[in-house]
């Protein structure tokens, strides 16, 4: 989502940046190494990922139409998936949670600890996130690109910086939700593609415009989903994800797209 | 009759090549007739999405569920409804054809990233679905689907299916060649170019739009309905999103400037797998799943990066370079 607010592009390559963070953090946990050590690497190797992926695969097509640059992060993804599996395999690996401790009870729900670290960092990061973009030069820098790539040029601000930064720091981002979620789900190779699109899904129902809408958003999947299962057999879940996003998108395409066509003009 | 003779001869260069795969298939390693027949399959398949994607300047990741669309209608009307496959092939394609112009009233009001993801949502969507329902086989998927036959000739093996599928691929690249160079044709090719410059000359973008989306999903359901009948079992892994990426990688690896980055797309990709799928084992001991995958995203890559053409379009401009033929029209688009 940061990456489409700076370059204009979706990045369908984020699923895969939260799958290299868990596999990563798993792979290392399972290998012995304390918890931390394990989450530093881990979102290191994928921070060095979304580097090379905008250096490799996106810096040297700028120039390229909307549809090439929406192939290219697939092919992105498609290839960081297959190296995952040509090098890891499929096998599921399996990290500690961080907190060991029974479940709490919150109000009669009981919550497992792990979702703490969730909610807590999730929380954390769009904190951060929004003191980032709004507080630091850098990141009104990353946003006056978003707006308009000429004038921030012309300030003397560069756009391909900022690009390489704001998928450094989306592969920051999808790498810690990969390691903060890698107890709950053992993670696989294979992972990355049904994660990045939720949260695609999460985005455009939320609004790609605003951090807080990513998590409004995820959060109404997560209802509409759990209502579903109670009038639907279970299996039906992901169908109606995907409808809900394939209705949201055609029927408030002008809601919902109103600052993209902004641009256009 | 220089006209007619560079009319016909890229028709005659593909026929001709067409016609000694089976050949050269059944001596060389990797390949055998039916990666043959799985490419003529695909070919026919990324042939909509060039139309699509090269001439109207649409993308569309959901080409799976058309595919799917027809597997599933040869699949339920020839095990359940009793009728001919040949009847349950067409059947298939017209309800392709009408899903699509259904989707297509909708879906084109939003453009570029939008678009790729509601076909996205709504390949997966029928996917999960097909997963869920009786009717599709649910997870097990439907098995004994019968052979394609016609009249008394029935297509059983792989050879004799090769010819079958590879003489549909010819026709069907005639026709959408022939179509592409009608005015239908042209008007796209401006449509893709600039939307706003085509509609105020007249051409109704929306109906354009919709039609080519139409094409698209009927060629789906074509080939997805020739896989059903060949290997004679379906199930919802036909809706995969993979396969619509697949479709995807293939369109842009030939090129979607040209009708021939079809076929030559479909070539080069499942070719470039196989060979993978035979190798890599052998180097990387911990290697499991699709991963084949890895070769298809650099294959892409590479040639997203340095022949924006694609393959087949970076070979025809160079001999127009040369040679200016009425084609260099059709060449604008990307």
């Amino acid at each position: 989502m940061l990456v489409y607010q700076v370059t204009g592009i979706i990045n369908f390559a984020q699923g895969e940046f939260v799958m290299l963070g868990a596999l990563g953090f798993a792979i290392l946990r399972e290998g012995g190494m304390p918890g931390l050590l394990a989450a530093t690497v881990a979102i290191g190797a994928t921070v060095l990922g979304g580097l090379l992926v905008e250096r490799l695969c996106l810096a040297p097509a700028r120039q390229a139409t909307e549809i090439r640059l929406i192939i290219l992060t697939i092919g992105a993804a498609i290839t960081i998936q297959g190296l995952a599996l040509v090098i890891f395999g499929t096998d599921p690996h399996f990290a500690p949670t961080f907190s060991s401790g029974p479940p709490i009870s919150i109000g009669g729900a009981v919550i497992l600890t792990q979702y703490l670290w969730v909610f807590g960092a999730t929380a954390l990061a769009v904190v951060a996130l929004w003191f980032f973009l709004t507080r630091t030069m850098t990141g009104r820098a990353m946003r006056a690109v978003a707006m308009n790539k000429a004038a921030a040029r012309s300030v003397g601000i560069s756009p391909s910086r900022m690009s390489m930064l704001a998928f450094m720091l989306a592969a920051a981002l999808g790498s810690i939700g990969g390691v903060v979620l890698a107890p709950l789900q053992a993670p696989d190779a294979g992972i990355g593609i049904a994660l990045g699109l939720k949260g695609f899904t999460a985005a455009v129902i939320g609004g790609l415009h605003s951090p807080a809408g990513a998590v409004v958003g995820g959060l109404s999947i997560g209802i509409v989903e759990s209502l579903a299962a109670g009038f639907l057999p279970s299996g039906y879940k992901d169908a109606v994800t995907f409808g809900i996003l394939f209705l949201v998108l055609l029927l408030r395409p002008q809601g919902l797209l109103r600052s993209v066509q902004e641009a256009r003009v | 009759m220089k006209q007619l003779v560079r009319e016909v001869f890229p028709y005659v260069v593909f026929a001709g090549a067409l016609l000694v795969v089976p050949a050269i298939f059944t001596r060389v390693p990797f390949f055998t007739m039916s990666t043959a027949v799985q490419m003529a399959i695909m070919a026919i398949a990324t042939l909509g999405l060039v139309v699509l994607m090269g001439y109207a300047g649409q993308i569309s990741i959901g080409q799976a569920a058309f595919f799917g669309i027809g597997a599933f209608s040869s699949a339920i009307l020839t095990t359940q409804g009793g009728l001919s496959p040949i009847i349950a092939l067409v059947a298939g394609m017209v309800l392709a054809g009408g899903v699509a112009y259904v989707v297509g009233l909708g879906i084109f009001r939003v453009s570029g990233h939008y678009l790729a993801l509601a076909t996205i949502a709504f390949g997966l969507m029928l996917g999960y679905i097909a997963r869920q329902l009786d009717i599709t086989g649910g997870a097990s998927g439907i098995f004994g689907v019968p052979n394609l036959a016609i009249g008394q000739v029935a297509f059983r093996t792989d050879l004799s299916f090769y010819y079958l599928a590879a003489a549909i691929l010819f026709i069907c690249v005639v026709l959408v060649r022939n179509l592409l160079r009608s005015l239908f044709g042209r008007s796209l090719l401006a449509l893709g170019n600039s939307e706003i410059a085509a509609s105020s000359s007249g051409i109704n973008t929306a109906k354009h739009k919709r039609t080519t989306f139409v094409i698209a999903a009927v060629l789906a359901a074509l080939a997805g309905s020739l896989q059903a009948h060949w290997i004679t079992f379906v199930d919802y892994h036909t809706l995969d999103l993979l396969l619509s990426i697949q479709i995807l990688i293939m369109a842009s690896v030939g090129g979607v400037a040209t009708v021939w980055g079809a076929p030559v797309g479909a070539f080069l990709v499942i070719a470039l797998s196989q060979a993978a799928k035979e190798t890599l084992p052998e180097i990387f001991p911990n290697i499991g799943g699709q991963f084949e995958i890895v070769v298809y995203g650099m294959a892409l890559l590479l040639v997203l990066l340095f022949l924006p053409q694609g393959v087949a379009g970076s070979l025809q401009r160079r001999r127009s370079r040369r040679a200016p033929t009425s084609e260099t029209v059709e060449e604008v688009s990307v």
